[in-house]
């Protein structure tokens, strides 16, 4: 018997909700920090200037950490997968019930509309205008294929670990939520100055529908590489994870 | 092995079950069982509650130490 199907939606919508406003925060407290004062200041260094990729370590840390918490508070009420990728790698490969996607993912996705739109309202106008609510897009030079490449190895070395460390009977118990949350740490410090990083879908959702609703920018053209590259990616390392581990 | 309680009183009663935290014998009179839910799985799937729970003899006792509110 299991936790009651709206109980576990209730903390899927949580934990994205804690994913979107601790990760999507720091990445707007980053650019609100690097936008500093007119004038700029020798400390406004902004991201990608010289201090870049130490700022998407920071950000990537504050993800992970808000991630592995989420995981060791609610990974056994819901699994606590707060990525529609990964809730459709374990569906794809019969570990999650059909029943239980549609529902899981809505819940993903009010709890990161839930977390941009509060953030936008706790942080003010900066947040959108600077801030862009840390929605992802990707960096000049990255072209719409690339990303959506990007985005799936990225999400690919995530659901590994996700495999390796959780789903995997063998793994030692007790590590799964520190080693996820540094993984995605190690993921966006890589791959954030590319694309973003979002390696979840939902995770772009909430930033993007913030932005279109408080007259930010729009980027819904982008979104298809959050969705495509996300899924693709994770569907094909739990595949493979379960190729490689059968007998 | 006798009945710790029992003994207590003055009669002589067969322990039936021993208390799990301290070992004491218990007769059928004295024993309190806590059943225990089991839940196997976690992260990235909802936990599972085992649908026979464990059981569990306490003496009254450590079920006060330990429930008692």
């Amino acid at each position: 018997m299991t936790i009651s199907l709206g109980k576990r939606c209730v903390a899927e919508a949580v934990g994205m909700f804690i994913l979107v406003f601790f990760g999507t925060g720091a990445a707007i407290v980053t650019l609100m920090l690097a936008s500093g004062t007119t004038p700029s200041t020798p400390f406004n260094i902004g991201i990608g200037a010289l201090g870049g990729l130490g700022d998407w370590l920071a950000i990537g840390l504050a993800f992970g950490i808000a991630i592995a918490g989420s995981i060791y508070a609610l990974g056994r009420i819901s699994g606590c997968h707060i990525n529609p990728a990964v809730t459709i790698a374990l569906f794809a490969t019969r570990r999650l019930p059909g029943r239980d996607v549609v529902p899981y993912i809505a819940a993903q996705l009010v709890g990161a509309a839930a977390a941009s739109l509060l953030l936008a309202w706790v942080i003010g106008p900066d947040a959108v205008t600077i801030g862009g609510l840390g929605a992802t897009a990707p960096f000049a030079g990255i072209g719409y294929l690339q990303a959506i490449v990007i985005e799936a190895i990225g999400t690919f070395l995530l659901m590994l670990v996700i495999m390796g460390v959780a789903v995997d009977e063998r793994a030692t118990p007790g590590f799964a939520g520190l080693m996820v949350g540094l993984a995605v740490a190690g993921i966006i410090t890589t791959t954030g100055n590319l694309t973003g990083a979002s390696l979840n879908p939902a995770r772009t959702f909430g930033p993007y529908l913030g932005d279109w609703l408080l007259a930010g920018q729009n980027l819904w053209a982008f979104f298809p590489i959050y969705i495509i590259g996300p899924i693709v990616g994770a569907v094909l390392a739990a595949y493979l994870y379960d190729y490689l581990t059968e007998e | 092995m006798k009945c710790y309680y029992c003994a207590l009183d003055g009669k002589d009663s067969e322990a039936v079950a021993i208390c799990i935290v301290c070992g004491m014998g218990l007769c059928m009179d004295h024993i309190i069982r806590k059943d225990i839910d089991v839940w196997e799985g976690g992260y990235p799937l909802p936990s599972k509650r085992v649908k026979t729970p464990l059981p569990r003899i306490l003496c009254p006792e450590c079920y006060n130490a330990l429930y008692a509110k």
